[in-house]
């Protein structure tokens, strides 16, 4: 049986402190002012009433995947167990994969001049079971990665115990990412 | 003991061969010959200290992580932390030391080697020895290893003028538990129901195990935290409340808050009755700080204060009345710290689980248990203080006679050199230490420092200070270095050690091993039991080579000793099962509350009501209402703080992190932009009897719109701080030399005005 992965992303823990952000920028060397991932905080309200909602902006990696159906040389493509991945190689840098993403999680890499964006850390890290480098950095832990195949993992559990929302869900594209809302404070 | 014969064998490992702790060696595979290891030590990308573990591929640092070792931290580590390799193969750190050729402050440089720069300091502090006499030299170092090593070096060179940079951060809060409690105090966020935090922002001024509590505690449905800070921090955005206070009137909602406790007679009685004196003093003192009363200074509703204190008093004692890190908000501080520390002991959180506790240290727990069941270390630093007269009167006599003296009040210096007064300072010495942002007034820093003879400078990159230097010495990074054994215990006893990740990449040198060569070359190294690191350790560790070798594998040593809070009677019980010698301590409730009759502190109880303050001080041996106003009668007041992207004075030119934050615009609020005209971007003047200064405007809602908000750390001045030069505005130089009664502590909130530019 393939993998079932999913990764968590709580809120309610995240202090947008950017480790996630710059352990991948060294995990992955992302150049300069590029990201594969970011944490974005967004003040509302009108002062005293107000809130701060964080988000995780990476790819959520789609089900149902934009990108990988608008590729004209299949550079973009599912792995086994529904991971996309670029091959490299077959890249030609047309953006229409860049476009094609409603979560704006792809950029082009001006040093290889191919397209790129998070990939869970799957060939550094995840095919070696290690947790992808974001989860594992975490200084709060509101990452949490796991199998859902597996019942007694902690993504498995937690997501049966608490109300998720996956990003853009009226598009439909079934993520592997999914949030945990914020409890506390002003509703954003 | 191993000593005799061991400890040759140790040095050989230590010193001869690369001994290489790692994961893979932990396991007992091949790892020692392998390109792939991972080496455990200790952060430095802050002052927190956070365990933490190096991979190294091919002699080449490729990951950060936290050092799960220590279960507090796990893996993670923050952004600082991460980007510790940028900073380690940043290009433009300093190589090599360098000596003034052009005018102080010229950035004119001849690179020399660390032998004749070394021997040149060494001639140029002898100089001055025989010429004003050795208390003529400053030394000062952030606290740390470095520090301790300085202070040693200071006094074996016969000057008492040593600095640390208390007085530019904790030293209102120490100076409360010194006169309070007798020592510092820790907080167990994780296991409290009901925190009230005023403005320590623990989600920007990232400690890993404190942070990741906090989060817990926060992010928890059923528990509640209410935030009091002018501004809408990342704190404030996981409270379950946030009351946008008056700056520098925290003082004013504790004391009615303790008005109403007392009041209603909702505190602990036993406790308070039992181990504590002075309450009877503090209960008159407090009748006119009603809620009512505070609603003026504080701007917030006194029927806040009464259902707040209320639901204080109901989760008790498994509630925190949190007292911050960097306290140096208003002149008030003193006071300020004292009130929430009684605050806590009102609620009789003192020793229990969700509390505050004192830490349990290698020699709390062999005293507990009647036994040597922890390692204890010997004195590496040794440090006789010279019989003289400090230029500040720290700890000796005069406003700062409750400053300890070895760490002093920095911001006395510009002003001693200006006036000579006390007498002639020709010196400085600087380690890890940026004074020309971190302390208020840097203009007049600036102006006395170009009337030394002679600064020495040791950093890792041309700071700002450094500029000002004769003799600039470059610092091995953290990762490039070996130290000493730390005591960092908490809940339970615990040492960590920094360890070397990979052989210096330039040659340098760190602090330890610069000021024991200067210690050698001045004929003052005679009380160094040391010449090595290694030969450090092993003094340190009292040849104790199996407890060296975990902090060489683990760079973090616990034993495990279950947790224990003194009052909680089942930590107790279980503790005496484990060392039954402890018996001997147990109270008839069951806990080991004999140690509340022999706190350090004179009368050896918890002290409402500090004497020794009063005698020379009239008023200030109680939390009273005084020193709160900040704004010196301009219509703004300009408040700093941290972020979770840059530390102080010391990473805003990392390249991953100025990439991240390049710029500190200032925060303001709609309303007061629009008085003003100002729209979001442009440049404006903030200004005062001080300074006036340029900014950029940033506006939000986040924040009162009588006050305005700074990150710290930028506008520096320093061009060979390529990234960082020249960007944002340095909040210190709107800031008085004035520091705050009793404790001496700088004062970073300030009256401003704003006009166009």
């Amino acid at each position: 049986m393939g993998k079932a992965y999913r990764l968590l992303y709580d809120e309610n823990a995240c202090i947008g402190c950017q480790a996630c952000s710059v352990a991948c920028r060294v995990e992955h060397g992302v150049p300069e002012d590029f990201f594969r991932l970011q944490v974005r905080m967004e003040l509302k309200g009108v002062f005293p009433r107000l809130g701060m909602s964080y988000e995780r902006m990476a790819c959520v990696m789609c089900e149902d995947a934009p990108c990988v159906s608008v590729c004209p040389t299949f550079a973009s493509f599912q792995d086994k167990d529904g991971l996309v991945h670029i091959d490299e190689r077959v890249c030609i840098t047309c953006k229409y994969c860049i476009l094609a993403c409603p979560y704006h999680a792809r950029f082009i890499n001006p040093l290889k001049n191919v397209v790129e964006k998070c990939d869970f850390c799957y060939e550094s890290r995840v095919s070696k079971a290690l947790l992808p480098v974001c989860v594992s950095i975490c200084p709060t832990e509101a990452l949490m990665f796991g199998d859902m195949n597996e019942h007694d993992s902690l993504v498995y559990e937690t997501s049966h115990k608490e109300a998720l929302i996956f990003p853009k869900a009226h598009l439909k594209t079934k993520p592997k990412v999914a949030f945990l809302p914020k409890r506390k404070g002003m509703k954003s | 003991m191993l000593f005799a014969q061991n400890r040759r064998d140790f040095l050989k490992i230590a010193t001869a061969t690369p001994f290489v702790p790692g994961s893979l060696g932990a396991m007992g595979e091949l790892a020692l010959c392998c390109e792939d290891k991972s080496i455990r030590s200790m952060c430095e990308m802050c002052s927190s200290r956070c365990p933490m573990e190096a991979r190294v591929v091919n002699g080449k640092v490729v990951a950060l992580q936290g050092n799960a070792y220590d279960k507090a931290m796990g893996t993670s580590l923050c952004a600082r932390g991460v980007a510790g390799i940028s900073q380690l193969y940043d290009e433009q750190r300093l190589t090599q030391p360098l000596i003034r050729v052009g005018k102080r402050g010229e950035n004119k440089w001849r690179v020399v080697s660390l032998e004749e720069a070394l021997e040149y300091i060494a001639t140029k502090l002898n100089h001055l020895k025989k010429t004003y006499g050795a208390r003529s030299v400053i030394f000062s170092s952030k606290t740390g290893e470095s520090y301790d090593m300085l202070r040693s070096f200071a006094y074996a060179f016969g000057s008492p003028n040593v600095f640390s940079h208390w007085s530019s951060c904790p030293i209102a809060i120490e100076s409360a538990f010194e006169h309070t409690v007798g020592e510092t105090m820790h907080r167990d966020f994780e296991n409290a129901n009901y925190i009230l935090n005023f403005g320590h922002n623990l989600f920007e001024g990232l400690d890993i195990p404190l942070t990741k509590a906090m989060a817990r505690f926060a992010s928890n449905p059923s528990k509640k935290l209410v935030v009091f800070d002018p501004r809408f921090s990342l704190m404030a955005s996981k409270a379950n409340e946030w009351y946008p206070i008056k700056a520098g009137s925290d003082l004013a909602f504790v004391l009615s808050l303790l008005h109403v406790w007392i009041r209603d007679g909702k505190y602990d009685k036993n406790f308070v009755q039992h181990y504590t004196i002075g309450f009877d003093k503090l209960e008159k003192a407090l009748k006119e700080s009603t809620p009512q009363w505070q609603e003026r200074l504080t701007g917030i509703e006194a029927k806040v204060v009464e259902r707040i204190a209320d639901e204080v008093y109901q989760a008790a004692p498994r509630c925190i009345i949190d007292w911050g890190h960097k306290a140096t908000t208003a002149p008030s501080e003193y006071q300020r710290s004292r009130a929430i520390l009684i605050a806590n002991i009102l609620m009789g959180n003192v020793e229990k689980r969700g509390g505050i506790y004192f830490p349990k240290s290698a020699k709390c727990i062999n005293a507990i248990s009647f036994d040597e069941i922890i390692p204890t270390l010997n004195e590496a630093y040794p440090r006789i203080f010279p019989n003289e007269e400090r230029l500040d009167g720290a700890g000796q006599h005069g406003s700062y006679v409750f400053v300890p003296k070895e760490h002093g009040v920095l911001q006395a210096i510009p002003e001693a050199i200006l006036s000579q007064e006390p007498y002639t300072i020709k010196g400085w010495f600087l380690t890890r230490h940026n004074p020309l942002i971190t302390l208020a007034h840097p203009q007049k820093m600036k102006e006395a420092m170009q009337n030394l003879e002679f600064i020495v400078v040791n950093d890792i990159y041309l700071s700002d200070t450094a500029m000002m230097a004769d003799v600039v010495l470059p610092e091995a990074t953290y990762l490039e270095r070996d130290e000493g054994i730390r005591d960092q215990s908490d809940k339970v006893p615990c040492y960590t050690m920094r360890n070397r990740v990979i052989p210096s990449l330039h040659g340098t040198k760190s602090a330890l091993e610069i000021l024991r060569s200067l210690a050698q070359k001045l004929g003052v190294d005679h009380n160094y039991r040391w010449d090595t690191m290694a030969k450090l350790r092993v003094h340190q560790a009292k040849g104790n080579d199996a407890f060296l070798e975990v902090l060489l594998r683990r760079g973090v040593a616990t034993f495990g000793i279950p947790e224990l809070f003194l009052r909680e009677s089942k930590d107790v019980e279980r503790f005496v099962e484990h060392y039954p010698k402890s018996k001997a301590l147990l109270c008839k409730e069951g806990c080991f509350s004999h140690f509340f009759h022999t706190l350090q502190t004179p009368s050896g109880k918890i002290e409402i009501f500090c004497e020794k303050v009063e005698k020379i001080f009239e008023g200030y041996g109680l939390p009273c209402a005084v020193d709160m106003d900040v704004t010196q009668g301009y219509p703004y007041v300009l408040t700093s703080g941290k972020s979770a992207i840059h530390t102080n004075g010391h990473t805003h030119n990392v390249p991953y992190l100025h990439q991240l934050m390049s710029d500190n615009p200032i925060w303001m609020h709609p309303q007061t932009a629009k008085v003003h005209g100002l729209k979001m971007g442009d440049t404006f003047y903030v200004e005062n009897g001080i300074s006036k200064e340029k900014a950029t405007v940033f506006i939000t809602e986040g924040i009162r719109p009588d006050t305005l908000f700074a990150y710290m750390g930028f506008g520096r001045d320093a061009p060979s701080l390529k990234r960082a030069h020249g960007k944002g505005l340095n909040p210190s130089k709107l800031l008085s030399l004035r520091s705050a009664p009793v404790c001496g502590s700088m004062i970073t909130n300030v009256g401003v005005k704003i006009t166009k530019v």
